[in-house]
């Protein structure tokens, strides 16, 4: 299983869930799924994305989702307080940017 | 025209001078570090009537430049004993920019320790009075008091009890734009016990009938201020509050700095209970996102008289409006303004306290007493390490800093004076602390470039002198430099150079996401910049030849590079989850400075 926690707007995935308190998502875990594959299966998009982790790394598009995984899932407008976005591949400030998804 | 007061405390007296021509590009940061580096004697003990402190306005305060009103207080400091810059927003700033006051120097102090007094700065006038009703008082006392005097909305900037007491965790405060909270903190380091031993309570700037500061080349200032506001407006962290669907736009303007909590708590790099943990299971409770569902809430409530707000700016002019007022979720009136990350971090998560309105009210005890958040948490943590009080209880850490109100209560002076003496005194060995300053809310172990900047930054730990945290954790790529691939030394020390130049600017740290982002960003940085001076400044040379005058001062203090280090316990004990320590070898910390 993997526990996702969502913050920010991605919240509204889980009905009822609260801002002051930890929303929760526990989902199946498919074995060699990638994190793009994984943000896909659960209705969103990547520009849909802050910063987001898997335990406690920041999560790349190719990255596997082993079992027992713990990803954060931050929506667009949060991120880490620092430039770069548009280098991280968020690609909300400058989408024509030649950006590397490492 | 910019000029420099000079305000004597020996003999109450005060003057004018012209800013000497090797003076002429700087302001704040590099104004404060500048005066203290040429004028203070680094080895002179920081309480007695050889240190200094200096006021500078950033240099484009008062201007139409967005979020360009900070304002920078320097000298040496009681806490760390190195040179000291610590700076903040409030009214102050724009006041002091549009008097045409480049720099206040207030140095000396009475001979008698008998009265307190404040000093006014008007178009036509300044004055020092003598206010000893000003004295021993709460600061939201103090702050309408002063507004009743004077109808004029003047800043504020001063010291509280902490600092009229000369403890070395006293900050100095400001008021906010409608005075209803002193919490504009220019906290760390201790300045407030200067200015409490210069027996001066408050600096009030009254700009009425001033006009605005004039930019040499108005044109290319304009044409810079324009595009950096675009910039500021079009990106997703500093940009408008709602989309068009009337959902949570910009992330500083919904949640404030307070967004990291849950950012750092799943980075696995929020140090919780005493710097032992990474994470913390109550960070949700406490985050910028409660405070935004509480603010709505309230407001659903009491509707009109609901008092709580988020998109607060803390000074005129700035469109970012990171601020908040935290409300009472019983009555929705202003418990706090703000709570920002580093506040809800020290006096919150390292405290292991997830109660919102116990952490609100230790803030605003903070904000009352004059000390410095960051400074005051950690100190607590050291009552909480050595089983004083427990890790978690909330009550017990707000009925502990209460002491610090009681003038004859040795523990109210233990708790004012800072995680290093509290800790020893209590025989802790995991004080973190580095030149005796409190770490803030980044463990440096799984964050290690944060760590070298903590251990060799001119300030004792610093976050903010050189932000390398993003730059870290999500390995920013791009064309001109890898941050992965750059050892930490050059990260470091090419982050402390920017910063230092953007301190003086009078510019907020935060214009970093739209400078580095969108490049007409950063052009209009430097357009304005060099707009408002006629001329033209390189910014690492501009920032590097700060940092120089800082670490020739500490080195005439006596600094070697054995003191830019980290306590042993960050080499020592792994922090889970990521169960890393700090393993930044000490060639590497002295590569950071070893040319300067």
């Amino acid at each position: 299983m993997i526990e996702v926690h969502l913050y920010g707007k991605l919240r509204r995935l889980v009905e009822d869930a609260k801002c002051n308190a930890d929303t929760v998502m526990i989902v199946e875990h498919v074995e060699g799924e990638t994190f793009q594959h994984l943000i896909e299966r659960l209705g969103l998009q990547m520009s849909d994305l802050g910063d987001c982790f898997i335990d406690g790394n920041l999560a790349h598009v190719d990255d596997e989702v082993k079992d027992d995984s713990r990803v954060g899932l931050f929506p667009f407008n949060m991120v880490l307080l620092c430039g770069g976005q548009h280098l991280k591949g968020h690609g909300y400030t400058q989408s024509d940017h030649e950006v590397d998804y490492y | 025209m910019s000029k420099i007061l000079r305000v004597n405390m020996n003999d109450m007296d005060y003057k004018w001078e012209e800013v000497p021509k090797k003076y002429s590009t700087y302001a704040g940061r590099a104004m404060t570090t500048a005066i203290v580096h040429d004028e203070v004697e680094a080895t002179c003990d920081p309480l007695r009537e050889n240190n200094k402190v200096v006021v500078s306005p950033g240099l484009l305060a008062g201007t139409p430049a967005p979020s360009s009103g900070r304002i920078s207080f320097g000298g040496k400091s009681p806490l760390t004993g190195t040179i000291k810059e610590a700076n903040a927003g409030g009214l102050s700033g724009t006041r002091l920019g549009n008097l045409g006051i480049r720099a206040i120097v207030i140095e000396g102090m009475p001979e008698t320790k008998k009265d307190w007094y404040s000093l006014y700065v008007s178009k036509d006038d300044v004055e020092l009075l003598k206010t000893n009703d000003y004295a021993g008082i709460g600061l939201y006392d103090l702050i309408g008091r002063v507004w009743k005097k004077y109808d004029t909305r003047p800043g504020i900037v001063g010291c509280g009890v902490a600092g009229q007491r000369k403890n070395k965790s006293a900050g100095i405060f400001g008021n906010n734009i409608e005075n209803t909270d002193p919490g504009r903190y220019a906290g760390r380091g201790g300045l407030g016990a200067v200015l409490g031993s210069k027996r001066l309570v408050a600096i009030i700037s009254d700009d009425k009938g001033a006009d605005r500061p004039k930019p040499k080349d108005k044109d290319l200032f304009d044409e810079g201020r324009k595009k950096l506001a675009e910039a500021l407006d079009e990106h997703p962290v500093t940009g408008k509050l709602e989309d068009d669907d009337g959902n949570p736009y910009g992330g500083l303007k919904n949640y404030g700095t307070n967004v990291l909590m849950n950012i750092l708590n799943e980075a696995g790099g929020l140090p919780s209970r005493g710097f032992s943990s990474g994470r913390f299971n109550g960070a949700s409770k406490i985050s910028g996102e409660a405070v935004h569902e509480l603010v709505d809430k309230t407001k659903k409530k009491f509707g009109d008289k609901a008092e709580g707000m988020y998109g607060h700016p803390c000074h005129p002019g700035c469109i970012m409006a990171c601020s908040n007022v935290v409300p009472y979720e019983k009555t929705g009136k202003a418990h706090v303004s703000p709570l920002e990350y580093e506040s809800a971090w020290s006096l919150g998560t390292n405290l292991v306290i997830d109660n919102l309105e116990h952490v609100a009210e230790l803030n605003r005890l903070c904000n009352d007493l004059g000390l410095d958040t960051i400074e005051a948490g950690n100190t607590i943590a050291m009552f909480m390490e050595s089983g004083q009080i427990d890790y978690g209880d909330g009550e017990a850490a707000i009925k502990l800093l209460k002491e610090a109100y009681k003038e004859d209560s040795v523990v109210g002076k233990l708790i004012s004076s800072g995680a290093k003496i509290a800790g020893e005194t209590f025989g802790v060995t995991r004080i973190p602390v580095v030149k005796g300053q409190s770490l803030p809310a980044y463990d440096p172990r799984p964050i290690r470039g944060i760590g070298v900047t903590y251990a060799t930054s001119t300030m004792g730990a610093d976050h903010t002198s050189g932000y390398t945290i993003a730059a870290e954790i999500l390995g920013i790529k791009g064309d001109v430099s890898d941050p992965r691939e750059m050892k930490k030394a050059e990260l470091s020390r090419n982050f402390q150079a920017t910063t230092a130049y953007i301190d003086s600017s009078g510019y907020c740290l935060f214009i970093a996401f739209a400078i580095l982002d969108i490049d007409k960003g950063f052009e209009g940085m430097t357009q304005t910049v060099n707009g408002f001076l006629g001329d033209e400044v390189d910014v690492t040379k501009y920032g590097l030849k700060v940092l120089e005058m800082e670490r020739d001062f500490n080195r005439n203090a006596g600094f070697t590079k054995e003191d830019d280090r980290l306590p042993e316990f960050f080499r020592t004990e792994p922090l889970p989850p990521h169960d890393v320590t700090f393993d930044v070898p000490d060639d590497e910390l002295d590569a950071v400075y070893k040319d300067m």
